[in-house]
């Protein structure tokens, strides 16, 4: 790994430690007060690309396995782990592959903003909300033992806050794609 | 950066930082196996009288807990009402003991430590060379140092935004916030390079 990959993955992972750290933001219509940190795991994948994003949300976990509370709320060590929510957490790294993933694929340096915002959205979406969620019900579910339906809906009430926030990231991304282009596109 | 390591002697300090990791494996593992209420609800005492004992005043310990003990309860009690409460009991008991535990290693483990242990264990990589383990501790230094600096960067932001009178919404202030950050990526890396960090083979692109 190149240094300058080194020192990227590095910066993006201390920028999701610091969204951590911001205070939860209460937008009006949405119950639970949504935190910046995931918002910088789908930024992660929607700036860096699969491998890179990857690696940078690697090493925020790593930060927490060693015993630093970088988690919204202070949180860190490895009785986190121990949680029933577990599956969300482990679940940042394929989320954030698979949104790096499409990112890399569908984004096109020639789109019009819209159209390159809607794909930053689209991939935000599908790895770190779909996905994400999908492998923090199963977490649930193997930690529980609490059949689907019912893992599933204790969850619901963190989906608007969720979208909102990947329409703010395929805001930023797409500032970023601009003024400093680092996903690499692949494909035609 | 503040961390969750407490000072203190003990057995637990004093145990290599593999062999807790295993020994907190192996415990998993067997508390998913256990399906008897009483040998699960012994798991919780003897957790709590490990924890507390370790040397952290009570109310530190506790508030440590707190995140996690909170999903733990309300999952439970979820679990409880929706669907089979013996079932919602045993898990209950299970989480409780392992995260004492969990708790346990971060507090007598230091951050060092960990990262020795982390890059021991990716020197086999190394020498397939599909990575330098080196890099872990590069990384996380890394990390930590820019913390603070971008937490600066943003307060920075978010005075100028007022200054000017302009609304505090998290669009407006991520997005420089970020950009500001990535541009300094290629001063950061030619300071690593210059000081020879990571070896003289490496080239800075």
């Amino acid at each position: 790994m190149s240094t300058r990959g080194l020192v990227l993955v590095s910066l993006f992972a201390a920028v999701i430690v610091a969204l951590g750290l911001l205070p939860p933001i209460t937008l009006g219509f949405i119950p639970v007060p949504i935190t910046a940190q995931t918002l910088g795991v789908m930024l992660a994948g929607l700036v860096l690309g699969a491998k890179r994003g990857v690696l940078s949300v690697a090493l925020v976990l790593l930060l927490v396995i060693v015993g630093l509370p970088v988690l919204s709320g202070g949180r860190g060590g490895l009785a986190v782990f121990a949680g029933p929510t577990v599956g969300y957490l482990v679940g940042w790294l394929p989320a954030v592959f698979v949104t790096g993933l499409i990112a890399e694929r569908i984004v096109r340096g020639r789109q019009g903003a819209i159209t390159q915002t809607g794909c930053f959205f689209a991939a935000a979406v599908l790895g770190c909300i779909l996905v994400l969620y999908a492998l923090g019900t199963l977490g649930v579910m193997l930690v529980t033992g609490l059949p689907l339906i019912k893992a599933l809906s204790g969850a619901l009430a963190f989906i608007p806050g969720d979208l909102v926030k990947a329409g703010v990231a395929a805001t930023v991304a797409r500032a970023v794609q601009a003024g400093y282009p680092l996903l690499p596109i692949r494909g035609r | 950066m503040r961390t969750l390591y407490a000072e203190g002697t003990g057995p637990f300090y004093r145990l290599p930082v593999r062999a807790k990791l295993l020994l907190l494996a192996t415990l998993g593992v067997a508390l998913f196996l256990t399906r008897s209420p009483f040998v699960l609800a012994a798991g919780p005492i003897l957790g709590a009288l490990v924890y507390f004992t370790l040397g952290l005043p009570f109310g530190l310990a506790a508030r440590r807990l707190r995140p996690v003990f909170l999903t733990i309860i309300i999952v439970a009690a979820f679990s409880f009402l929706v669907s089979e409460a013996e079932e919602a009991v045993l898990q209950l008991l299970r989480l409780t003991t392992l995260m004492l535990f969990a708790a346990t290693v971060t507090a007598t483990t230091t951050i060092s430590a960990f990262i020795d242990e982390i890059t021991r264990l990716c020197r086999p990589l190394d020498r397939l060379g599909l990575m330098r383990a080196d890099d872990i501790g590069l990384a996380f230094g890394l990390v930590v140092r820019f913390v603070p600096e971008i937490m600066t960067r943003y307060e920075a932001i978010r005075d100028a935004h007022r200054a000017r009178g302009l609304k505090i919404r998290p669009i407006t202030m991520i997005m420089p916030l970020i950009l500001l950050t990535l541009r300094e990526t290629d001063q950061i890396a030619a300071a690593i390079d210059a000081r020879g960090l990571r070896g003289h083979s490496i080239t800075t692109k």
